[in-house]
């Protein structure tokens, strides 16, 4: 799949409180081009996570637009959006969220669950995944038998399985120690360069973000700052 | 494509104790369904109600059957005196003392659990009294002789009663009875029956009383009458019409059965809230996994169906389960009630297709009913809401 456009036109988001409106994002313009690694960083609150879920489809906007590639997310009902992101978003998070009683494998083929396929098929597919992660031997471990790191990879497994146009990772090194998040970030780096996919991370991490090609400061809702990496650090087979 | 099985199994023994103590709620709702339906359908079968509108039984006042009823020799005495009774040609009247015990033989299907067949003694003159019985195989017995017959159910359901063979009756052990006949009655209860001279048999049981008096009239036309004097003040025993006697006999079943109807709704009731309980637990300790397969593109019917298939699993393996304790200690409990009011019947606890699929039927609507809102939580779980950190 080619790598698609992102873009945020005057995108509010408010949550209302109880009787209180807290404006989390307040008319935000964004665009990231096919294939871009773009990382947000910000205070807490500033509304990253926010922000990634409009653009992963997980939350709506009260007002202004989302667009991923053809689909207008703004204008899509609940039931929609949740058909359109198993196609088209892959999710990595700060907690890998694994299902416990499932294998390495079952989990990384759960999207598959919901697509036509065989089973065969949906093997191939899992293991090619499993590979590029490099755990491709861990195939029938269970999450409690892998480290954090493992259980990451195995949720980047999941998040690229499906062959989706843009990952949204949201702290996914957030637990984990300096070197295994290193490997995380180089696996991140060589799914963009190699497999063309979009990604949007958000970390609080000043080295994470040297990973990316552009850099975005998100802060009370509002884009203060947009510096494109011309050397970012190179990805590193792994 | 649903999710693997694993992964409904697993997380069943992932909460061990609620999903057990919910398996063993259903289980004990199928177990006593299916023996109470069992229970019933063997009564039907042997109920096949021997209706003579000439005929009447007699018992003790009080008892409902025959195996309870104890009638003395000289209570005996006044019922000569009834009008009405018909004679045979030999101008005896129709009148047939008889004795109900069991004795424990072997079924066909299993030698080694041996139930309890109800045995009946009776003079010549039963033959008389009772018309439809006939001798299909064989011959009579000869009274006061160690011989017996057996009826045409008895024979097919248990081992051990063809012509030639010996059975033991009675309290010595020596006692063996020749089988040399085998007998049909329209298919009623007697055809469950073993047939041998009363007198013998109550030898052989060191019996000093009948059971029961079955008396035979002329005419329907005499019944009122009849029974107005086997009732009246010169009888200390009660009688009833033979279809009556049947009649009561299965009315008390129905009875157990609608009483026991009610407990298993109460009791079902009360699974489908055991059941609402574990999955609440499940669905609340999944909050995270729910969310998270909500994002990765899973439906809330998905979602539904998870914790649907989940909770009738285990209902379903509940009801396996209780079967299958039914049908093993199916033949204990028919040997528990053989000494009861019941049992003068050679009936079984029959398992039919029909209630294996009442049973699935009942427990399958227990998981489902169970379940709706457990998983109606689920699917209204807020994605963002259950995937912040803790
Ligand atoms: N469902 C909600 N209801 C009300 N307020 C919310 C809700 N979700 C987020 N907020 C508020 O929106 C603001 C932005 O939240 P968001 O999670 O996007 O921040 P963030 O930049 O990701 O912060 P962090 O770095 O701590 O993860 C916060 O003030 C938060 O309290
Ligand atoms: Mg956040």
């Amino acid at each position: 799949m080619s790598a698609v456009d992102i873009d945020l036109r005057l995108v509010r988001k408010v949550y209302h409180k109880g009787r209180m409106n807290i404006t989390v994002l307040d008319g935000l313009d964004l665009s990231i081009e096919g294939g871009d690694f773009a990382v947000i960083m910000g205070p807490s609150g500033s509304g990253k996570s926010t922000l990634l879920h409009l653009v992963g489809g997980l939350d709506s906007p009260t007002s202004g637009s989302v667009r991923v590639g053809d689909a207008h997310l703004e204008r899509m009902s609940e039931r929609e959006l949740t058909a359109w992101r198993s196609r088209h978003v892959g999710f990595i998070f700060q907690m890998y969220h694994l299902v416990p009683v499932l294998t390495a494998a079952q989990n990384v083929e759960l999207p598959l669950l919901l697509f036509r396929m065989s089973s065969a098929e949906r093997r191939k597919r899992v293991e090619t995944a499993l590979e590029i992660v490099g755990l491709k031997d861990r195939m029938d471990h269970r999450p409690n038998q892998l480290s954090g790191g493992q259980e990451q990879r195995v949720a980047i497994a999941r998040a690229i399985v499906t062959d989706p146009d843009v990952i949204v990772a949201d702290e996914p090194t957030g637990d984990l120690d300096a070197k295994t998040s290193t490997e995380i970030l180089q696996l991140l780096s060589l799914l963009n360069s190699e497999f063309r996919k979009s990604i949007i991370m958000v970390t609080h991490d000043p080295r994470a973000a040297g990973f990316g090609k552009r850099l975005l400061h998100l802060d009370k809702g509002v884009l203060e700052r947009d510096e494109r990496h011309t050397h970012p650090v190179q990805p590193v087979a792994v | 494509m649903p999710l693997p099985l694993s992964y409904t199994w697993r997380n069943l023994l992932a909460r061990r104790l609620s999903s057990g103590l919910t398996f063993l709620v259903v289980a004990v709702v199928v177990f006593v369904l299916s023996v109470l339906l069992s229970f019933a359908a063997g009564m039907q079968a042997s109920l096949k109600a021997a209706n003579s509108p000439v005929n009447i039984v007699v018992l003790k006042a009080g008892a409902s059957a025959e195996s309870t009823s104890i009638i003395w020799d000289d209570e005996v005495t006044p019922l000569a005196q009834t009008p009405g009774v018909a004679t045979n040609e030999s101008g005896g009247q129709l009148l047939s003392r008889e004795l109900s015990v069991q004795a424990p033989v072997p079924r066909r299907t299993d030698l080694s659990r041996k139930a309890n067949v109800p045995v009946r003694g009776v003079d010549d003159i039963a033959f008389g009294v009772h018309p439809e019985v006939r001798i299909t195989e064989g011959r009579s017995f000869v009274q006061g002789q160690m011989e017996a017959i057996v009826g045409r159910a008895a024979r097919g359901r248990f081992a051990n009663l063809e012509i030639g063979d010996q059975i033991a009756l009675g309290r010595q052990v020596n006692r063996l009875f020749r089988i040399v006949g085998v007998f049909e009655a329209n298919g009623s209860a007697l055809e469950s029956e073993i047939w041998a001279p009363r007198t013998v048999l109550t030898d052989s049981y060191r019996r000093t009383f009948a059971s029961s008096v079955h008396l035979r009239l002329s005419a329907p036309s005499a019944m009122p009458a009849a029974l107005d004097y086997v009732n009246g003040p010169s009888v200390q025993l009660r009688g009833k019409r033979e279809g009556e006697y049947y009649e009561d006999l299965n009315k008390k079943t129905r009875e157990i059965v609608y009483l026991a109807s009610i407990l298993i709704g109460i009791m079902s009731v009360g699974a489908a809230f055991a059941v609402a309980n574990t999955m609440y637990a499940a669905v609340d300790a999944r909050r995270r996994e729910i969310a998270m397969l909500r994002t990765i593109g899973f439906a809330r019917r998905s979602v539904i169906s998870i914790f649907m298939i989940e909770s009738v699993l285990l209902t379903a393996i509940a009801c396996a389960a209780g079967l299958t304790c039914a049908a093993y200690l199916g033949g204990m409990k028919q040997d528990y009630l053989s000494d009861k009011t019941w049992t003068v019947f050679a009936f079984e606890l029959k398992m039919t297709p029909q209630i294996l699929a009442i049973c699935f039927a009942v427990a399958t609507t227990v998981g489902v009913i169970g379940a709706v809102a457990p998983a109606g939580r689920a699917a209204r779980t807020r994605i963002l809401d259950a995937l912040r950190k803790a």
